[in-house]
């Protein structure tokens, strides 16, 4: 577009700040002025209208880039394979339903030498801004590239003050927390997976587990040895179609079988 | 629609043949007058009977519409010659409309927006003419050159036009409230009697071109008081004008005035915006008033973009535009209570741009057919117009693979749309506007690489850069997402431009796309 229509554009807005009552329009001239040469009234708010109408008008068809733009210095390298979109899905599926698996998703991709997919990035620093345990994770499945995101999105940093990891904290960092599990239950945490369904399916079944029970049978699954997750959905999804139990048992096999499916997802590349 | 306001309608005469159509010299039994070729100035003798005009009207509540339209008072610029009527009638719109009738070969040209044909206008004409009220002349200007190819048409023996244009689009309550639905597997609701759907539609009619002069007339206001006036500020200067606007049939123009609304305060600059956009609905209102001036296509789009609606049925009638398309892109974006969801195709053979929309209220589902990065081979059906909105018609199965293919075909990868530079960008996006500058948003695909321009984010490369629209603004972590996937670097996108700058869309590497564009708030749409 032509500079001679910025300054008329500048000019009208001027103008129209102040409003055509109180001040006279801008002639437009030119070809723009051409334009609006027959326009129907003369009054100076229907001129400037129509100067106006035919001054958006040019200016969007003729829109023209800015000046080239120095490129940003790109992040630090990092040689790790990206983690499949199967497992930029899961982690998606995961934070929606599962949020328990999390952790292990995160651990599970720097353990098996993923670094997390750069669409996924984002999300991942932005869902841990305040936990450092976790927090120190996802910048370790992100890669140097966290850091990167952060020196241009400062929304992206941590809440707060960054501080440096505790001792307790840094000895969290490789595990798993601890998720509360009655006595009675802790056998099944080494148990096959046939052995937890059972338990799990026939205590659906008689009624001893109902949804009050959901969150430790939830515990159990997520911790539970991930080699058998197979055949602890197949069990719950045999629990009698006609129990109390089994609307909690398919919710509980659909946990199972995401954990099963983001392990073998995040299975060393 | 345009087109089906400026009505131009070819029939069969009471009175002349089919040959005078075919530019043979015929000879009016009555007057004498010999009139195939050319005008002949003479007196002209009145050449038809009212019964005659009743039988051409399309239906006897025209006839009784425009009986009291039959008034000289009513109309201006009265004449007629041996073969052509002319007029303008005053109606309720600002501007009168322009009536003609080629009363030899039977044709029909009115600016009025109805569809009937003819018009109340172009029967009262011919009962004026029959009750001897219109005096001879000569035509000139639009009448001269309409009368003009008509006559050139038949001394050619060029086929007239006999079949009836495209309808108009039917006006719907409003856009936001009830936006059309392009699942194309739903059929239209049955409809009402053509004389009750006419009726109907003519009184919208009415109602939006009133809308429009009170549109125009409250810009006007703006222009006088400026914008610095403190009425601005107050949300009822804006909501009282759209409540009258969706009331008028002009649902668009409401969101519009809603949309700036949200403007007023929002940036350093927003003066510039709320006034480029009251030039541009300006520019509509005006549009909108003269659709039966205004070419076919042009009429079309002003139509669309005042809020005409068409209906499916007729868009899905439509000449399919077959071709593989690709999915580029998709954005999510609230418009008052509604979701609306835009999937961008381009065609890989034509390289045109298709919209694709589908719309979700509180807890509904929106399309999720459609995914980035896909191409399907099917028929689209263009909406009137040069619009890139479409109807996503009949799927083709894909293409039997070559187990050998002999050569890697030409072209980008499936499932992207080509690369190019950002001023070849910013040239595709001037051809889209200069077609229809009101546009909010078009789409565009461009290499380039993230950057910073002062406190702005930029796509850029050798050629230009391009604006970004403040990432805090959309919905997601699109941006965010672009800057991952580039690390800084050149990488292919589909772009929304949009007057406040661009919107990334896509990013397709060389495996995949990644969809980013701005996503709808799960918690208000069931499956976004």
């Amino acid at each position: 577009m032509s500079t001679d229509v910025d300054t008329l554009w500048r000019d009208l807005v001027t103008a129209a700040l102040l409003g055509s009552d109180r001040r006279d329009p801008p002639d437009p001239g030119g070809p723009v002025g051409d334009l609006v040469a027959d326009a129907v009234r003369t009054d100076a708010s229907s001129r400037m209208l129509a100067t106006v109408a035919a001054c958006v008008a040019v200016r969007r068809a003729g829109v023209r880039p800015g000046s080239p733009v120095e490129p940003l210095r790109p992040p630090e390298p990092d040689d790790r394979p990206p983690c499949t979109p199967a497992a930029v899905a899961r982690w998606h599926h995961v934070t929606t339903s599962w949020p328990v698996l999390e952790d292990e998703w995160v651990l599970t991709c720097v353990e098996q030498g993923w670094r997390v997919a750069a669409e996924l990035a984002p999300a991942l620093l932005r869902r841990h801004r305040r936990n450092a345990v976790r927090r120190a994770r996802a910048v370790a499945a992100v890669g140097p590239t966290a850091a990167w995101l952060v020196e241009h999105l400062p929304e992206l940093d941590v809440v707060g003050r960054p501080r440096p990891l505790s001792p307790v904290e840094f000895e969290q960092l490789g595990e798993l927390p601890a998720l509360p599990i009655p006595p009675e239950l802790s056998w099944l945490l080494d148990a096959t997976g046939s052995e937890v369904g059972g338990v799990v399916a026939i205590g659906l079944e008689n009624g001893d587990f109902a949804e009050p029970h959901r969150a430790v049978l939830v515990n159990l699954l997520a911790r539970c040895v991930p080699g058998g997750l197979v055949d602890v959905a197949e069990v719950l999804d045999a629990v009698d179609r006609r129990s109390s139990g089994r609307p909690l048992a398919i919710s509980l096999g659909d946990l199972a079988t995401t954990r099963a499916r983001m392990l073998d997802e995040l299975s060393a590349p | 629609m345009g087109e089906s306001s400026q009505v131009d309608v070819d029939g069969t005469s009471p009175r002349a043949t089919a040959s005078a159509q075919h530019g043979e010299a015929i000879t009016d039994s009555r007057s004498g007058v010999c009139v195939a070729s050319g005008h002949v100035a003479t007196v002209v003798e009145v050449t038809w009977t009212t019964e005659q005009v009743e039988a051409v009207a399309p239906s006897p509540a025209a006839i009784t519409a425009a009986k009291p339209l039959a008034s000289p008072a009513r109309w201006s610029g009265l004449g007629a010659d041996e073969r052509v009527l002319w007029g303008s009638c005053r109606g309720s719109g600002a501007e009168p409309y322009d009536t003609a009738v080629d009363h030899v070969g039977v044709g029909f040209r009115c600016t009025c927006p109805s569809r009937k044909r003819p018009c109340k206008h172009a029967l009262a004409l011919l009962l004026l003419w029959v009750q001897e009220q219109v005096p001879p002349g000569t035509p000139a200007g639009v009448v001269e050159s309409w009368i003009g190819r008509r006559v050139g048409r038949a001394d050619t023996s060029e086929p007239v036009e006999s079949a009836p244009r495209p309808d108009a689009p039917e006006p719907t309550s409003t856009d936001g409230a009830k936006p059309p639905d392009d699942r194309v597997d739903e059929p239209d609701p049955p409809q009402p009697p053509d004389d009750a759907r006419d009726r109907a539609r003519d009184e919208r009619v009415e109602r939006m071109f009133a809308g429009l002069t009170e549109l125009d007339r409250w810009i006007d206001d703006r222009i006088r008081t400026g914008l610095a006036d403190p009425a601005l500020a107050k949300y009822a200067t804006w909501d009282d004008l759209a409540a009258r606007l969706v009331d008028a049939q002009a649902g668009s123009l409401a969101n519009r005035i809603r949309r700036m609304a949200g403007l007023v305060g929002a940036s350093p600059d927003w003066h510039d915006d709320v006034l480029g956009e009251l030039g541009l609905l300006h520019l509509l209102a005006q549009a909108g008033r003269r659709l039966g001036s205004l070419p076919g296509p042009l009429a079309d789009a002003v139509a669309t973009s005042v809020g005409w609606q068409v209906r499916q049925a007729d868009v899905l009638g439509g000449v399919p535009d077959t071709d593989r398309w690709v999915v580029a892109g998709r954005s999510d974006r609230r418009e008052d209570r509604i979701e609306v969801r835009r999937h961008w195709l381009r065609g890989v053979d034509s390289g045109r741009w298709a919209l694709v929309l589908s719309f979700a209220a509180y807890q509904q589902s929106l399309d999720t057919s459609l995914e980035v990065g896909t191409e399907i081979h099917a028929d689209l059906h263009r909406y009137p117009g040069p619009a890139l909105r479409a109807l996503v018609g009949r799927i083709h199965p894909p293409p039997e693979a070559a187990l050998f293919p002999l050569e890697v075909p030409a072209g980008p990868p499936p499932g992207r749309p080509p690369s190019q530079t950002v001023a070849a960008a910013c040239d595709e996006v001037g051809r889209m506007l200069v077609t229809e500058p009101w546009l909010d948003r078009v789409p565009v695909s461009v290499t380039a690489a993230p950057g910073r321009s002062g406190d702005r984010w930029t796509l850029g490369d050798a050629t230009g850069s391009l604006p970004v629209v403040d990432p805090g603004l959309s919905a997601g972590d699109g941006f965010a997402q672009l800057l991952a996937l580039s690390s800084g670097s050149p990488v292919d996108l589909t772009v929304e431009w949009t007057p406040h700058g661009v919107v990334p869309l896509a990013v397709h590497l060389d495996s995949r796309s990644v969809d980013i564009g701005p996503r709808a708030d799960a918690a208000f749409v069931g499956a976004a």
